[in-house]
């Protein structure tokens, strides 16, 4: 066993579990605006708000899968300890999916969801060196009133990959995290060049 | 270092069958090392299956409450422990007391605790035997006059 890797998550288990949640819900409903994400600790390399989402979202019928940058015997040990979610290789059987800014160009295999049930897509939680920095885009779409312009550092490969498995209602839904803060991205948002051309 | 494991089986069952009045005069030498709590004492439900006659088909007989709770030492032991019940002074003694017998001064720590809780464990188990074989009626059939 793993038993000196473990850490101490949540202080309040139930209650910081509930914030969690309700970042994650607040940052899906209002795209590009930013949840703070306070309750938990930091982990080897996952940013506190990160390893919040995952406590907050992750338990035994979710099966994660982990980029190989945050696939350390420390995050591990602790998602399987405090969260119980199975570890999978396969991109395909994972409902949530752990990325860094680097593994955004190749989103294949990701589960889409299909018609009939397009709430089975995988889920992607993103942790970004910054939430501002990159080109600045326009999002628009539910839960924005007018324009959104977010700039978040990501290579246009992931606009472009983004688009590509958007058949809606299938699509990939994703959470920008840094630091204490998370921005979401559902896959109901438009994201458009400030230069009125769709990416 | 690594206890053997049906040996540790016995001293967390042992701490875990436990009455919280016995664990309470180890407290203070249970609490007196430096410990962080990985899971604090947390109350949950397990559901309890049983099989008809011990082998049949398993059923599900209810759901009862228990309480978890892990520490770990300032030099990495961790102690782990599951109780039933909703005791959570209960859950984090036996705990530090799992994580204190899996270090150094275990012989200490098993005649300390565990011999002494083990022995009033078997007392009781026997004196309910002990009733219960009192009340015990035998059957038997009269023979029915067909010869």
């Amino acid at each position: 066993m793993h038993a000196q890797l473990l850490q101490p998550a949540f202080n309040d288990p139930v209650l910081d579990a509930q914030r969690g949640f309700r970042a994650a819900l607040k940052a899906l409903a209002g795209p590009g605006s930013i949840q703070s994400l306070h309750a938990s600790p930091s982990l080897d390399g996952l940013a506190s708000a990160t390893y919040g989402l995952c406590l907050a979202l992750l338990d035994a019928d979710t099966p994660l899968w982990l980029a190989p940058s945050f696939d350390t015997p420390v995050i591990r040990a602790n998602l399987a300890f405090h969260c119980g979610c199975p570890i999978t290789a396969n991109r395909k059987d994972a409902r949530f999916a752990l990325l860094a800014a680097d593994d955004l160009t190749d989103l294949s295999g990701f589960d889409h969801g299909n018609d009939r049930y397009p709430d089975q897509s995988c889920t992607l939680l993103v942790q970004l060196p910054d939430l501002s920095g990159g080109a600045g885009l326009a999002w628009r779409g539910p839960g924005i009133e007018a324009e959104h312009c977010v700039a978040l550092p990501v290579a246009d490969e992931f606009w472009r990959e983004r688009e590509q498995r958007n058949g809606f209602p299938r699509g990939l839904d994703v959470f920008f995290s840094v630091g204490h803060e998370v921005i979401g991205l559902p896959r109901s948002t438009r994201v458009i060049r400030t230069h009125q051309e769709p990416v | 270092m690594n206890p053997v494991p049906h040996e540790r089986q016995r001293w967390i069952g042992v701490l875990a069958r436990a009455r919280r009045s016995e664990l309470q005069p180890h407290e203070a030498a249970l609490r007196d090392i430096e410990y962080q709590l990985i899971r604090a004492p947390e109350i949950g439900m397990t559901l309890v299956r049983g099989r008809m006659g011990g082998n049949g088909a398993p059923f599900n007989v209810g759901e009862m409450s228990v309480t978890r709770c892990v520490v770990r030492l300032a030099d990495g032991r961790t102690g782990y422990s599951y109780l039933a019940g909703r005791d959570k002074v209960h859950a984090e003694l036996a705990a530090l007391a799992d994580a204190h017998l899996q270090g150094a001064q275990q012989r200490h720590w098993l005649d300390q605790v565990i011999t002494p809780l083990a022995n009033a464990q078997a007392e009781r188990r026997a004196q309910k035997e002990a009733e219960t074989a009192a009340t015990k009626v035998e059957f038997f059939t009269l023979v029915r006059g067909e010869n």
